[in-house]
């Protein structure tokens, strides 16, 4: 697997809410779906749409739990291949963390171990996907508030051996990378030099909220400024094929959200989409 | 792909298409059991993040069921979020639809007629027995506030309110 040649550009993660919006965005090239809302044989209009104009359509899943001990299951395998061919899509993205386990649904994405055991899992079910789907996959580092005790490795090595095992790509959420360094008292670019950037597929870019004295990647919320630094601090080393900015509720006037696709495609030193 | 071979032999037998780990499984279980299901927290972890963490999540999904269930939501105005999770925080999620329809279900001395109605209007199209996916009803009737609706072939009617649906 080589990693992704085209250029994304800045994107915008498609919601129903906002569909509009992105529909009317002059330059967007790039956006994201979420897998688990779209139904292969009746893909949203608006989608469809943006790809016959030559935006690049990803998949993004929620729900596989590819970190989970538990074999990912194949229908929600297929069902990201169904997106992908549905959709004319260059690569489709899941995340490394577990939503499941023993039958109970977790309602978000949790954090797995940084062991061995958590890595053989990992591998076993990204090589399970990977096997059935016609395009690469990229998995996105999430944003925890807490960690596993007894770790074997940290993030940066963690990761970097889940790529050198599978040659899967990365989806680096520089927001997530954000959250996590914060709540830790960590420097957030110190994970920057111990990743292989050159398997960087893209990135999100995304706002949260403090809260009793930690900070939730909650999408809900402007991207902070430290975030835009963090994006800029990224592309000075490798610059992503794409930054895409995820909201996932209390939606800003239009004007605000072209405002803050223009300062991400700034910060990223890309052409503005607006 | 690398094609390595993976080290899972060594640590636990293998399934038909790979490793499975019942230590990883079980530790978790008891993670999403400590988040979900009012279990305690496992050793070692940091009780206090994982609580917040599992906070967090309730918010995101009483969000989720007012995008599902906006009546009902409506019904508590803004003590929606803190109504939900108090309910919620021991209920691991089975979905925004079925968590919205097993909350209503136990709060309906509280509904608004119009969170009443939805409820209602709901169970007319649907057959749910609380425990298994809800299955399309060919027809029924129900009794609504002020009426009652009728659903025949996934249409429904409210007769007797004035207004048709």
């Amino acid at each position: 697997m080589s990693a992704i040649q085209t250029t994304l550009g800045v994107g915008i993660g498609w919601r129903p809410d906002i569909t509009g919006f992105v529909r009317e965005l002059p330059g967007l090239r790039f956006t994201e779906v979420i897998a688990e809302v779209v139904r292969p044989a009746h893909p949203p209009r608006d989608l469809l749409a943006l790809r016959e104009r030559g935006a690049a359509v990803v998949p993004h899943g929620v729900k596989l739990s590819l970190g989970g001990a538990e074999p990912v299951a194949p229908e929600r395998v297929a069902h990201l291949a169904a997106c992908a061919e549905a959709l004319g899509s260059p690569l489709v993205s899941e995340h490394v963390a577990f939503v499941r386990a023993g039958g109970l649904e977790a309602g978000h994405l949790l954090p797995v171990p940084r062991t061995r055991a958590a890595l053989d899992a990992l591998t076993a079910n990204i090589r399970r996907t990977c096997a059935e789907l016609p395009v690469p996959l990229a998995v996105e580092p999430i944003a925890a508030l807490f960690d596993w005790p007894d770790a074997e490795y940290d993030e940066g090595a963690f990761l970097t051996e889940l790529v050198e095992r599978t040659g899967v790509l990365l989806l680096l959420d520089v927001a997530n990378v954000y959250a996590n360094a914060r709540n830790r008292g960590q420097d957030p670019a110190a994970l920057f030099d111990r990743l292989p950037l050159e398997r960087v597929a893209y990135c999100h870019v995304a706002g949260g909220t403090e809260r009793d004295g930690r900070y939730h990647d909650t999408h809900a919320a402007p991207v902070p400024g430290e975030v835009l630094d963090l994006v800029a601090e990224l592309c000075a080393r490798r610059r992503p094929p794409g930054v895409l900015l995820e909201r996932d509720g209390r939606y800003p006037p239009a004007a605000e959200l072209r405002a803050e696709l223009d300062a991400i495609a700034d910060a990223a030193g890309m052409e503005r989409v607006t | 792909m690398t094609g390595a071979a993976g080290p899972a032999g060594r640590r636990a037998p293998d399934g038909p298409d790979g490793p499975f780990d019942p230590a990883l499984a079980a530790a978790q279980e008891a993670l999403v059991r400590a988040m979900t299901a009012g279990a305690p927290v496992p050793d070692g972890f940091d009780a206090a993040a994982v609580r917040a963490a599992a906070e967090g999540i309730l918010r995101k999904r009483a969000g989720e069921v007012a995008r599902a269930w906006p009546a009902l939501a409506a019904s508590y105005g803004a003590d929606w979020p803190r109504a939900f999770a108090a309910w919620a925080a021991e209920r691991p999620t089975r979905g925004s639809f079925r968590d919205g329809w097993d909350f209503a279900r136990a709060h309906r001395d509280e509904l608004s007629p119009e969170a009443a109605l939805r409820l209602a209007l709901v169970e007319a199209g649907w057959a749910y027995d609380g425990n298994g996916e809800p299955r399309r009803r060919r027809a029924a009737v129900r009794r609504v506030p002020g009426g009652v609706a009728v659903q025949l072939l996934g249409r429904v009617t409210v007769l007797g309110r004035g207004t048709r649906r």
